[in-house]
């Protein structure tokens, strides 16, 4: 136990003394928020310069040409009545001076189609978008004006319902007047579940390929040989595991007291009002209440503590269940290429349980979803994205307790297999090799 | 006198290939062993059964008065060929953790360590990291490494290989330093005026099997079988009367400057040597008369070639 204890002690500060180790875990979050935030940004910004679009309109008074609004991203310049699309595109043919020429049909309000934009430039969505919501409208209230009814504008505004939400909540069987319940939200818990999950995914492989490393690097420069001759093969194994799940719990402490503390005090600090705006940049350019919604959970702070928990435990868990497999295969290759065909059997059930996660939002409860939270192989993964929906603690108490007497298992069995494979080298062992080194006496 | 190891019959196949066959031999307790052979003849495979690295297919290895156990490796210090360090760690923390591995306590590793590394001139170097340091400089690590918590046996593969004159020197004092402070040391090498210098007794392994084994002295004086070198002045045919029938001459002889005549001679086994000398002494002007002991290097040769 105490040799397993200094291996520990080894394998942890070694790492966490490494400057990559430094690095990564403080720009990872950094990271992550550029790469949530930036998109928004840029939309909210715009893109670069504002576009000069001529405009050749053929319609009678040149009436839907007028009513076009130069705005930030495209300013629209009306040719007189004369100028004829040839002439407009000689004379403007210079991508500095015009972006492109549009053409407006004469028959416009009957025909929509018939409108072009020829471009001097590279065609930009943005652009397009603007052009056709503003033709969109004009046309629209063109036809309107058709049947003449007074009130037109209001009538219409006043029957343009729009069901933008459902409160969810969660029934506690009280028969009270309901302001007790728990109130849920499924793109909040997806959002969540997501993150998570996924983050739980970079654990396993990112931590459970340094355990292989880690093995197959002491094997090729034959520490392993002093090692051994130190301690009992399990001990350096566990010491190895265990020594990297530390690695990892206290990088995603440092994480979670990050972003913990930057939901508590900087996200509402810098983020007032435009917080709700970078949040409906983020959803490209919507105000569903669904995406606040999200925000607004990621700035509650108890909330946040309580997840974790509940990760840690499954991080520990599904860890320390694939880090042993992953510390069986280091021991029984000689190179990282020879642990490839091992590594993809290994990834399987991974990818696996991130599909299976992704599916989670239809259905919290489906029986696939179920069976796939209950199996140590995808359930770690898959109760990342369960648990934001609030599905019952027994299946999660369950799970864990089937997730635990797993990785006991798998480490007995990894031990088996490192005890022998440790001291082999050369030949890459075949499935049949493993078998017979687990039953080996 | 007391084994501290025994092995008897030990054989192991890897796939399709025999390591070790048969082999057995026995270690004095306070002795210096050489296990000496070929490349590939399955030494260090004999070593990785001692270090329980590698189990047997067959045969027994005793340490002191029992079957060898998992728990006996800690009593054994053991320095691969292929040395194993820590690249990225400092020296001196690494060297503490190997000794706190072993059983010792911190501080009482550090104060030893630093002894040590003293001793070899490397205590500059505690604070830097192994990928800094020079071949030789890591072997000295890894030596010290393996000594520190004094083990009753140690076991070195290839000791002296990637150290200069001077640092080989240096490793056989330490080597016989940790003998007369009751350690036994068994090693391997191919180095074989070492094996001369500092091995009480060897086992010579040639292809899987223990070929040669016993103290060194002996085995020398028996591969020399009896052969002596006269050198003399005076008449020929007096030399040759005065040893006939006592022993036989081998190869012709050889002028010297000075007018001295050097002879090679074989006497047989268990007869005495005086009459010859007193024979000699009466009747040519005896310069000297010395036993021919092979080197080593001859016994290796002609043990592996199979004529010995």
């Amino acid at each position: 136990m105490n040799k397993i204890g200094l291996i520990v002690e080894r394998e942890f500060t070694e790492r966490v003394r490494k400057k990559s180790f430094i690095i990564t875990t403080l720009l990872t979050p950094l990271f992550m928020i550029a790469l949530m935030v930036a998109p928004g940004l840029i939309m909210m910004k715009g893109g670069s310069s504002t576009k000069n679009v001529m405009v050749v309109d053929n319609t009678p008074g040149q009436f839907v040409g007028k009513q076009l609004v130069s705005g930030k991203t495209v300013s629209f310049t009306l040719l007189g009545e004369e100028m004829t699309v040839g002439q407009a595109r000689s004379q403007f043919n210079d991508p500095d001076i015009a972006y492109g020429i549009l053409v407006i049909g004469n028959d416009i309000v009957d025909n929509p189609q018939n409108l072009q934009l020829i471009l001097n430039d590279a065609s930009s969505m943005s652009v397009e978008d603007n052009i056709q919501s503003q033709i969109q409208g004009i046309l629209r209230t063109e036809r309107l004006s058709r049947y003449d009814i007074e009130d037109i504008d209001r009538i219409l505004a006043d029957a343009n319902v729009r069901v933008s939400s459902i409160q969810t909540l969660k029934n506690n069987g009280l028969e009270d007047d309901g302001s007790s319940m728990e109130e849920t939200s499924t793109a909040t818990s997806w959002a969540m579940g997501l993150i998570l999950g996924m983050l739980l995914y970079f654990i396993l492989i990112v931590y459970g390929q340094q355990v292989l490393q880690s093995v197959i690097d002491e094997k090729q420069t034959r520490v392993l040989d002093v090692m051994v001759t130190s301690c009992k093969p399990f001990d350096l194994m566990m010491g190895k595991i265990l020594g990297i799940a530390l690695v990892a719990a206290l990088q995603i402490v440092i994480w979670a007291v990050l972003v913990i503390g930057a939901s508590a005090f900087i996200m509402p600090m810098v983020m007032g009002n435009s917080g709700i705006d970078i949040a409906n940049a983020m959803a490209s350019g919507t105000t569903d209440p669904e995406v606040i919604g999200v925000v607004s959970k990621l700035t509650n702070v108890g909330y946040l503590a309580g997840l974790f928990l509940e990760l840690l435990l499954y991080i520990v868990g599904g860890f320390l269940f694939y880090a042993s497999m992953y510390a069986a295969i280091g021991s029984a290759v000689d190179t990282p290429q020879d642990a490839a065909q091992f590594n993809g059997i290994i990834m399987m059930p991974v990818i696996v349980a991130i599909i299976v996660m992704m599916n989670v939002m239809n259905d919290p409860n489906s029986g696939m979803v179920f069976w796939c939270s209950m199996i140590p192989f995808t359930s770690p993964i898959v109760m990342m994205a369960r648990i934001p929906f609030g599905i019952p603690v027994w299946q999660v108490a369950v799970s864990l307790v089937i997730l635990y007497i797993s990785f006991f298992l798998m480490t007995w069995i990894a031990a088996r297999i490192f005890r022998v494979g440790v001291f082999m080298h050369g030949k890459k062992p075949s499935w049949k090799d493993l078998g017979a080194w687990i039953k080996m006496k | 006198m007391e084994s501290i190891l025994r092995i008897e019959n030990v054989s192991k196949t890897y796939t399709g290939h025999k390591a070790l066959d048969d082999v057995s031999m026995e270690v004095p307790r306070g002795s210096i062993y050489g296990l000496l052979g070929p490349n590939g003849a399955g030494k260090t495979t004999l070593i990785r059964v001692v270090n329980h690295m590698t189990i047997p297919d067959s045969g027994k290895v005793w340490f002191e008065d029992h079957e060898i156990t998992a728990d006996d490796i800690y009593q054994i210090g053991y320095m691969p060929e292929e040395r194993g360090l820590y690249k990225k760690m400092k020296v001196g923390e690494q060297a503490v953790f190997f000794a706190r591995m072993r059983g010792m306590g911190r501080f009482e590793a550090i104060d030893k360590l630093r002894q040590w590394f003293d001793r070899l001139g490397i205590i500059d170097w505690w604070d830097k990291k192994v990928e800094d340091l020079s071949k030789g400089m890591a072997q000295k690590v890894q030596f010290i490494a393996t000594v520190v918590h004094e083990p009753k046996l140690l076991i070195f593969d290839e000791p002296f290989s990637g150290f200069d004159p001077i640092n080989q020197n240096l490793l056989k004092e330490e080597i016989l330093g940790l003998r007369d402070r009751g350690a036994t040391v068994i090693f391997s090498t191919h180095n074989m005026e070492s094996v001369e210098e500092i091995c009480d007794d060897i086992t010579l392994i040639n292809k899987s099997r223990n070929i040669l084994s016993g103290p060194v002295g002996e085995i020398r004086r028996k591969a020399g079988g009896n052969t002596f070198q006269v050198t003399y002045s005076g008449d020929r045919e007096r030399f040759i009367s005065s040893v006939s029938g006592k022993a036989t001459l081998i190869g012709d002889s050889e002028g010297l400057i000075g007018g001295y005549t050097q002879q090679k001679i074989h006497i047989a086994d268990d007869s005495d040597v005086r009459p010859v000398i007193g024979l000699l002494n009466e009747n040519v002007n005896l310069r000297s008369f010395q036993e021919i002991i092979p080197s080593m290097n001859d016994i290796f040769i002609r043990a592996v070639n199979g004529t010995l």
